[in-house]
């Protein structure tokens, strides 16, 4: 039988921002792990997990940097958004300010990373309904007017956790579909792994693994 | 199986045989059996077409008959025959033609006639891709055309209904049949290129990441390397590993079968012991032997036998399902044919075929084996069809060829990174032929009766076999099924009576099947007594073999699983560390002052790591000017601690702009792991102004200690003193008091000092005289007098601004030989400054005056103050040093317009 090829052939880089107390942490870990960390400390520094993805039949290696969200470390944590393919700005449905953050964070993620970085909002603590204070419809505007694609999640109950990650890892595979992302650039995040030929003859029955890169 | 030796040997110098490969030429239904080889020369190829006598060892065993060089007009071109059922596992048949002549070759089925294949097409596209530039000659092989001029060429096929087409439509036929091959390899080509242009690019790209250039240690070497293929690696091992939790066990049927037909013709169907199940096998393999006893088949490894048997084999295989065949093996008289139900077909692969001789001289095929290898879902199979060394007292050389055969098998993988798989490697082996052990210890009427009584549990603890099995010498962890049969050597042939030659030999059971691996079960062993073509009589084995077969979605799951725990492994060997304290503050820091405190660092990760302060962006260092981190990089194992000191020290660059707010002691640190996290530290401190580093024209707008004022006034005077105006209101003083008091102080006591500015004060007492001018506590500054003068040397060496200042730097220089012009300048000076500078060297012209007792002279003095009160923006060579110098000296010489000043100065 023909196993699946085992190596991934894309990099990509993501970078997590959003104010302090918001939940990067507890998502990362939800993605990477699959638990819930209840008594999350805050992050002074930034942290990072990798995991392996599919995307359209390839295998992606996420990068994940998850960064302080203080506002003294603000000026520090900006030297980690250079050369991200993707970025999560994340905000707590829960706590309005960190909302109404969004507008400096996304600033932040124009000016310091390159056009073609996928950037997607997320509102964490969506199993909080109750203590709701920023509504879906209302952040679904935000995300639409500033070209960002958006869930709300919850790293406490794992919803839409995967999906985050994919739909931004979707998003980017696409870029480089129709070329709008240059894999030569070396600050687009995105590093291609070409898969090892295979041995034997090629199947007439297998379709030709589409190149990613055309140089 | 590579017999690109003998080829070697009847080649020129200068000539290698990149490959050979032996093969059948098919003209007119005629089979030719060939040795063709890649001949290679510089830069040119052909083709060189043997004939060959048995196994080819040496250059005297192939003769030399075509040679068709690899030019533009060449082409190899694969076929397909409706004949044959084509099923993964069948030969390859290809058709070589160059100019008007056509080749059409049998090549055995393998990665080693692939491997060929790929260098011939090679080799034609180098000869494509420099057409029509440079085209080939191939001048070498004129020595070969005379040689094998006399030799017989290929006739030409009479009865060819096919018109020839034109050189260029062969060519495109030939391009556009090798394009994809073509294509393939410059995919392959450009998968490499890509790949390892990829990994530079992630270097680079870590680079630009982290701008760090660590130094790796052996241990964080080993770590940070990464493994080729380690995940590739890890990911099949635990595959293999956990195989049962996505595989269930299938139970197949496997026919094995095995005769020595002693060089006999079919003469009967073979029914009755090919069909002899009740239900057709899923699977047939049939094993041969003697099957042709002629020197030519010996010599030449040809024989017309060969296709006899193999229809009489498929005539007799059961009625009730259709076969395909997979292979078919043949060394001399062993043969070995592998047929398969057709449903199960596409679940084969990675069909190899080996063979092995060790008869004369330990190699010569008329004694050795035959094998077929295959995959079969997700169990590999080896079956193995010998013919081992006769006679009855050779049982310990039937031994030795049976540890021959095992060792000397080997089947090339199709990963070429991986060695070769030997027969024993494999899930299950199945081993069937003529293995020639005999009945030893008994005579022969003996034998007969027990034979005749049917006592075959007796007669078998006679059997050679059983006994080296036994004892472990051979065949181990091998299994035999029970023998319910009577021997199956020797007859007459024709008959079922026993051997009545003048030799009149002890029958035995040389036929046997043997098998070794897990979930295996014999439903029948037995002779066919029926079956009188040959002096043996065949046997068959039926086998219910339990395959491992794969439930896509438990492996997917269980694949899935194992990269998950992959990627936990991995974030789990992300080093990670812990730090005693995060933040760090220093209280009331002041100029020239050291103050530290101490980060310790533990490994608490899971793997050795290595760290390294990094800087932040659009800074030049990882930190302050004024901070250090020390050590600023190392390596921890795990479980170990590091201390790292942390210092404040602000000094004559930094303290400027602290003293007039700035800058203030803050700062983050990252602490990077190499492959890791990174850790914030954060560093404030209270800082005390000083009038060390304080600009002349603030000062003079100080009327009281600089630490006494609100620092919000000492900023607001800051800004003012920058301003041209000035408030009659805040009329500032001549000169700063700080100077005044170091200056009056060193008149009143320091005028005779011996060695004065020559020689330095102590630190401590420099840091009484810093607070007594910062605070104003004291009358007179404490300290001795070289430790006051130091801090004078040191006020002015601290001023962010010369008391000359920066922009007449350059005037000064260029006017340093004229007196006059000099003092011209002095007189522009901003007035604190004027005043500074005249209120200075009125005093060491007063020192000079006591010379006899200072041991003071202009050269002493002059480079001393010189460099202070005139310094350059940027660095001073040695030509502006004198030129500083030669400048200052003008003014230490009395005038006397200076006189009134001197005057004045004791007031």
């Amino acid at each position: 039988m023909t196993t699946a090829p085992y190596n991934y052939s894309y990099i990509f880089k993501y970078i997590i921002i959003g104010d302090m107390g918001v939940g990067k942490s507890c998502l990362l870990h939800q993605f990477t792990e699959k638990k819930f960390m209840a008594d999350c400390p805050h992050t002074i520094g930034v942290e990072f997990g990798t995991r392996i993805i599919e995307v359209s039949g390839q295998k992606v290696k996420l990068q994940i940097w998850d960064t302080a969200g203080q506002e003294r470390f603000r000026a520090v944590t900006r030297s980690y958004y250079r050369g991200a393919a993707g970025a999560l700005m994340v905000y707590d449905i829960t706590r309005r300010s960190t909302y109404n953050h969004l507008s400096s964070w996304l600033t932040d993620a124009r000016n310091l990373t390159n056009p073609n970085t996928v950037i997607i909002l997320i509102g964490n603590k969506a199993d909080l309904e109750a203590q709701r204070d920023v509504t879906y419809e209302e952040a679904k505007q935000f995300a639409e007017e500033n070209g960002l694609l958006f869930l709300e999640a919850s790293a406490k109950t794992g919803e839409n956790v995967e999906d985050a990650f994919l739909e931004a890892a979707k998003k980017i595979y696409q870029n480089i579909q129709d070329g709008s992302l240059d894999l030569n650039a070396a600050e687009s995040g995105v590093q291609h792994k070409p898969t090892a030929p295979q041995g034997g003859r090629l199947s007439s029955d297998a379709q030709p693994q589409k190149e990613g890169c055309s140089c | 199986m590579d017999q690109s030796v003998a080829i070697q040997e009847t080649l020129a110098e200068g000539e290698s045989c990149t490959i050979a490969v032996e093969c059948v030429s098919l003209l007119n239904d005629v089979r030719d059996s060939k040795l063709i080889g890649l001949v290679r020369q510089n830069k040119e190829h052909a083709l060189f077409i043997y004939s060959h006598r048995r196994m080819a060892i040496t250059g005297e065993d192939v003769t030399l008959g075509q040679i068709i060089p690899i030019s533009y007009d060449f082409s190899v071109v694969e076929v397909s025959s409706p004949d044959e059922l084509a099923v993964v596992g069948a030969d390859t048949r290809v058709r070589v033609t160059f100019l008007e002549e056509e080749l059409e070759l049998k090549l055995p089925f393998g990665s080693h006639t692939r491997l060929f294949l790929s260098e011939v097409n090679r080799a034609w596209s180098d000869v494509c891709q420099q057409y029509p530039k440079e085209e080939p000659k191939f001048d070498w092989l004129t020595k070969y055309r005379k040689v094998s001029k006399g030799a017989r060429s290929l006739r030409k096929s009479i009865g060819a209904t096919t018109v020839k087409m034109s050189q260029m439509k062969k060519a495109e036929r030939a391009h556009t049949a090798n394009s994809s091959a073509l294509k393939k390899e410059d995919e392959s080509a450009r998968g490499d290129a890509l790949q390892s242009q990829e990994k530079v690019k992630g270097e680079v790209k870590d680079d630009l990441i982290r701008n760090s250039q660590p130094v790796l240690s052996n241990k964080a070497q080993m770590l940070g390397m990464p493994q080729f293929g380690l995940r590739d690696n890890l990911i099949k091992c635990e595959l293999l590993k956990n195989e049962d939790a996505y595989t269930y066990i299938e139970n197949y049927s496997f026919f094995l079968g095995t005769y020595n037909v002693n060089g006999q013709t079919p003469k009967e169907s073979l029914s009755p012991w090919l069909a002899s199940t009740a239900s057709p096998p899923d699977f047939y393999l049939i094993g041969f032997q003697e099957l042709d006893l002629s020197k030519e088949a010996f010599l030449f490894n040809d024989t017309p036998k060969e296709p006899e048997w193999m229809l009489a084999v498929y005539k007799g295989l059961h009625p009730d399902a259709k076969y395909a065949l997979v292979k078919l093996v043949r060394l001399v008289g062993i043969m070995l044919l592998f047929y398969v139900k057709a449903e199960h077909a596409p679940h084969i692969s990675e069909v190899e075929a080996e063979t092995v001789g060790t008869g004369v001289m330990g190699r010569m095929g008329n004694k050795g084996a035959v094998s077929i290898r295959f995959q079969f879902h997700n169990s590999d199979i080896c079956v193995v069809n010998s013919h081992l060394a006769a006679h009855t007292e050779e049982f310990e050389r039937r031994n030795q060829d049976f540890k021959d055969i095992c060792r000397r098998i080997q089947f090339r993988q199709e990963d070429p990174t991986l060695p070769p798989l030997t027969i024993l490697k494999h899930n299950i082996v199945l081993w069937l032929g003529d293995l020639n052990y005999r009945i030893s210890d008994l005579e022969v009427d003996h034998v007969k009766d027990l034979i005749s009584k049917k006592d075959f549990e007796t007669l078998h603890t006679y059997d050679q076999l059983k006994r080296q099995m036994d004892e472990e010498v051979v065949f181990v962890g091998f299994t035999e099924g029970e023998i319910d049969f009577q021997p199956t050597y020797k007859y007459d042939t024709g008959s079922d009576q026993w051997d009545t030659s003048e030799k009149c030999r002890v029958p035995a059971w040389c036929d046997r099947i043997l098998w070794r691996g897990k979930s295996i079960k014999q439903l029948h062993y037995q002779s066919h007594m029926t079956l009188k073509t040959s002096d043996h009589k065949p046997v068959s084995s039926l086998l219910e073999i339990g395959i491992k077969v794969v439930n896509e979605e438990s492996y997917k799951r269980t694949f899935e699983e194992i990269v998950r725990q992959i990627d936990r492994l991995e974030n789990d060997c992300i080093p990670s560390v812990s730090l005693s304290e995060r933040e760090f503050h220093f209280q009331d820091v002041k100029f020239m002052q050291h103050q530290a405190r101490t980060v310790t660092v533990h490994n608490d990760g899971q793997v050795p790591c290595q760290f390294e302060f990094i800087q932040k962006l659009d800074e030049p260092a990882y930190c302050k000017p004024w901070l250090t981190a020390n050590p600023a990089k190392g390596f921890l194992a795990q479980g170990a601690s590091v201390d790292i000191d942390l210092e404040v020290f602000v000094n004559r660059h930094t303290a400027p702009e602290l003293n007039a707010g700035l800058q203030q002691l803050e700062d983050i640190l990252v602490l990077h792991l190499e492959r890791g996290k990174d850790y914030f530290i954060s560093i404030t401190g209270s800082y005390l102004p000083s009038c060390f580093g304080s600009s002349l024209s603030a000062l003079c707008l100080l009327r009281e200690p600089i630490q006494d004022m609100p620092l919000e006034s000492i900023r607001e005077l800051s800004v003012k003193s920058n301003s041209p105006v000035i408030d009659s209101a805040d009329k500032p003083q001549e000169i700063p008091k700080e100077i005044w008091m170091m200056v009056d102080h060193l008149f009143r006591y320091a005028k005779k000092q011996e060695d004065l500015f020559q020689q330095p004060g102590l630190r401590s007492e420099f840091e009484e005289i810093r607070d007594c001018l910062d605070t104003g506590c004291l009358d007179t500054l404490p300290g001795s007098n070289h430790s006051v003068a130091e801090a004078l040397l040191l006020f002015l060496d601290a001023l962010p601004e010369p008391v000359i200042p920066f922009s007449f730097y350059q005037q000064c220089l260029d006017c340093c030989s004229d007196s006059s012009h000099c003092r011209q300048i002095i007189s522009m000076l901003p007035q604190c400054h004027k005043n500074v500078f005249n209120y200075l060297t009125a005093f060491l012209q007063e020192l000079l005056r006591h010379s006899a007792y200072n041991r003071l002279d202009v050269n002493v003095v002059a480079p001393i103050f010189a460099g202070l009160l005139l310094r350059s923006p940027d660095k001073q060579d040695i030509n502006e040093k004198r030129k500083v110098k030669e400048f200052f000296q003008h003014f230490l010489v009395q005038t006397s317009s200076d006189r009134d000043i001197h005057e004045k100065s004791p007031e």
